[in-house]
């Protein structure tokens, strides 16, 4: 069976962050033979004073498979009772992956969390209707990691834009790269410019910095820059620019 | 002129998202700089404030909890 696995509110601010501990529990289960874990993607929900968020309000999805829901279930639960950090609100929500299912509600809960305060009662009453596909459970402190658990799947089901979790390094003896390469070396499936335009063309790249990838319109996808005249992977994070001036 | 807004008790960084000198020299400065995990980091000074795990990001800058 597949679905999506998302937790939040787990840490505090010298414990792991939420995404190392769902790769940790993801990790353990696939040891134990419940599950198998596909990537992860990260979505940033709304910022605001009235939100207890650790310190950047983002929610961690990943995609996965198991023979038996139940098992993997009272697994992540106990996972998450005994590893997050104290004074945390952990949530888990797993959310079954089925292209037959109708996510619309889920996926207006999701949105509605990048841009407004929700509460528990908003997350519970977006998640009526969903029965059996539908696990979601409060894991000690106030519990509020619901919301963003929730939010995380239902943004990931929606095939909604984030951050793939993790980077890509360049490969010591190869810089020079065209896309189809790059594509199938590491299992990029789609390319866009920085406005999001689609690139169809075999590009000539050149990949010497670390880059990310985003998960946009339900397909792995490389951001290609042209940084004078010469195309490349993104660079994983902003350059200073005051530093260059 | 302080670096820093104190608002509610709270030290609100002045400088806001883009002020990336001024981040890197108050990490460098505070002893108190921890890097946040790979994927929340946002410029390319490995210490700088924008990239500590004791920042917790506002709507138009950042709160340092060390503060």
């Amino acid at each position: 069976m597949k679905m999506f696995v998302c937790i939040d509110d787990t840490d505090n601010y010298d414990s792991i962050g939420t995404g190392e501990l769902l790769e940790n529990m993801m990790g353990e289960a696939a040891i134990k033979g419940l599950s198998k874990a596909g990537f992860t993607v990260r979505y940033q929900l709304y910022i605001h004073d009235d939100i207890p968020y650790t310190s950047h309000n983002s929610s961690m999805c990943c995609s996965a498979e198991t023979g038996d829901r139940e098992v993997f279930t009272e697994f992540c639960e106990k996972y998450l009772e005994e590893n997050s950090a104290d004074g945390s609100d952990p949530g888990l929500c797993i959310l079954t992956d089925d292209s037959s299912f109708d996510y619309s509600a889920l996926i207006e809960f999701g949105k509605r969390a990048q841009c407004e305060v929700l509460t528990k009662s908003d997350a519970y009453k977006a998640a009526e209707g969903f029965g059996d596909g539908l696990h979601l459970s409060e894991h000690g402190g106030t519990g509020g990691g619901i919301i963003g658990a929730l939010a995380g799947a239902a943004l990931r089901a929606g095939k909604e834009e984030g951050r793939i979790k993790g980077k890509i390094q360049p490969l010591p003896n190869k810089s020079e790269w065209t896309l189809s390469e790059f594509a199938s070396v590491f299992g990029v499936q789609r390319f866009i410019d920085e406005d999001g335009n689609e690139i169809t063309d075999n590009l000539s790249i050149r990949f010497v910095h670390p880059t990310k990838l985003l998960y946009s319109k339900g397909l792995i996808t490389g951001v290609i820059v042209n940084e004078n005249g010469q195309f490349m992977p993104k660079p994983k994070i902003k350059k200073n620019k005051e530093k260059k001036q | 002129m302080t670096d820093w807004i104190k608002e509610n008790g709270r030290s609100i960084f002045r400088g806001g998202r883009n002020s990336f000198a001024d981040a890197v020299r108050i990490a460098e400065e505070c002893g108190l700089f921890s890097e946040d995990c790979e994927d929340e980091l946002v410029c390319d000074d490995e210490v700088s404030c924008y990239n500590c795990r004791y920042r917790r990001w506002t709507e138009k800058s950042f709160e340092c909890i060390k503060r």
